[in-house]
């Protein structure tokens, strides 16, 4: 046999086992950097507390709210519905399925918007798409839809618009609107959902 | 086998056909398009580094930046311009958010880091550079540094930043209202109903994957 022929298979063994090597860049499923400033600098990824309570009220069945507080703070009080998700455990892979649903928007929101905001990076670098914070957090929701403050008369008519629907949304969250049964659908409709999806993944 | 004829008499094409195929494969690796910022945090250390509260700046900690105490520090206003040209902290540079990443600036910031500048990025808001400042240190640049309270802050107490160490308004992350007494007011038994629905869509949601994956 001829020696080339030899070296020429070790050499080729060898580049193969290069190969191997090479997957180890396993930034494939994440975003790239640039990407990812791009999306934080986009207004887009906040939504108002109005849209939030809007969608709730709607009972918009792809709205999924992510509380990312301990859970002592969540289980004080949390938004109808949310789901908690503490910040540390954002990685876990027992919460890994609540995130990147198809056709869900998923509402990040903490006290205020930081959290929210941490969760929103690393969620996003993982490429989950869909994803929004709540601007001004909790504590913007008592402000402003807990708690309306009238506009002043010299407003515009927008303004008296957004306040009225405030204070409605107001006695519906605080429970003169005893929600009980509304709730009951709401989480309905989400099992529905997911048995959908769940069929096409059988499908394939 | 005439190819091995052909091989027979000819040894020397092996060798051609093997330092090609060789030169093809180096080509290959050399030119292998590597991306120009790849991230030197995992998802994990980067929740860590943000739990633990790393990496930020209190607005006291400023004073001395400004009066020039300590001049290994470099402000970074990711504002733009329009907002940086009305005002901004004395000293601060303008890079906006949209160019942080240009090559000049990566470069720039490469540099600040030999030299072991720390780099404090500030918005309007703590939020504004919070986004910006945890890709810096998710990319390995673990100078960077995030101005808490940001300009909003800043303006207010220009002239006695030193005296801002025991103040906290600017320390974010704490409920302004106690949440369930505000939210509770006029119906009590609203609290108990939301509990329960909370709690049940999570035992549910988890049952309803796992029989997914046993369909599979």
């Amino acid at each position: 046999m001829n020696k080339n022929y030899l070296f020429l298979a070790i050499l080729m063994i060898i580049l193969a086992g290069g190969l191997l090597i090479l997957p180890e860049r396993t930034n494939y499923t994440q975003i790239n950097p640039e990407d990812l400033l791009w999306d934080i600098i986009q207004p887009s990824r906040y939504v108002t507390t109005d849209q939030v309570a809007k969608m709730l009220i709607e009972q918009d069945p792809t709205l999924e709210l992510i509380d990312v507080r301990c859970a002592k703070e969540y289980n004080k009080f949390a938004l109808p519905n949310a789901i908690n998700i503490p910040l540390d455990s954002i990685l876990s892979p027992n919460y890994s399925d609540y995130l990147g649903i198809e056709d869900m928007n998923a509402v990040f929101y903490c006290n205020d918007d930081i959290l929210a905001d941490q969760a929103w990076v690393i969620a996003k670098r993982m490429n989950i798409s869909r994803i929004y914070i709540m601007k001004g957090g909790l504590n913007c929701w008592i402000k402003t839809i807990i708690q309306p403050t009238p506009p002043p008369e010299t407003a515009s008519g927008d303004e008296f618009d957004q306040y009225d629907f405030r204070k409605g949304a107001s006695m519906y969250f605080t429970g003169a609107s005893i929600s009980a049964p509304k709730s009951d659908s709401k989480s309905q409709v989400t099992i529905k959902r997911k048995k959908k999806t769940t069929a096409t993944a059988g499908g394939c | 086998m005439p190819n091995k004829h052909v091989h027979e008499l000819n040894p020397k094409r092996t060798v051609i056909t093997m330092v090609l195929f060789v030169v093809i494969i180096v080509i290959g690796l050399v030119t292998l398009k590597s991306p120009r910022l790849t991230y030197t945090l995992t998802p994990r250390q980067t929740l860590d580094l943000v739990s633990s509260n790393g990496g930020s700046v209190h607005p006291y900690q400023l004073d001395a930046v400004l009066k020039g105490t300590i001049d290994t520090v470099i402000l970074i206003d990711i504002r733009n311009k329009f907002e940086y040209s009305n005002g901004h902290i004395d000293g601060a540079e303008n890079i906006s958010a949209y160019d942080l990443t240009n090559k000049e600036n990566i470069k720039r910031l490469k540099e600040l880091k030999k030299e072991e500048m720390a780099v404090i990025l500030y918005g309007n808001n703590q939020l504004e550079a919070n986004g910006p400042w945890m890709v810096f240190r998710q990319l390995g640049f673990d100078n960077v540094k995030l101005l808490l309270g940001g300009y909003q802050y800043y303006t207010l107490h220009k002239n006695d930043l030193a005296k801002t160490k025991d103040d906290k308004s600017y320390i974010l992350m704490q409920p302004d209202y106690n949440y369930s007494e505000v939210a509770k007011e006029t119906a009590s038994p609203g609290s108990d109903v939301k509990k329960e629905t909370k709690k049940a869509p999570v035992i549910k949601r988890k049952k309803k994957t796992k029989a997914t994956a046993g369909g599979c």
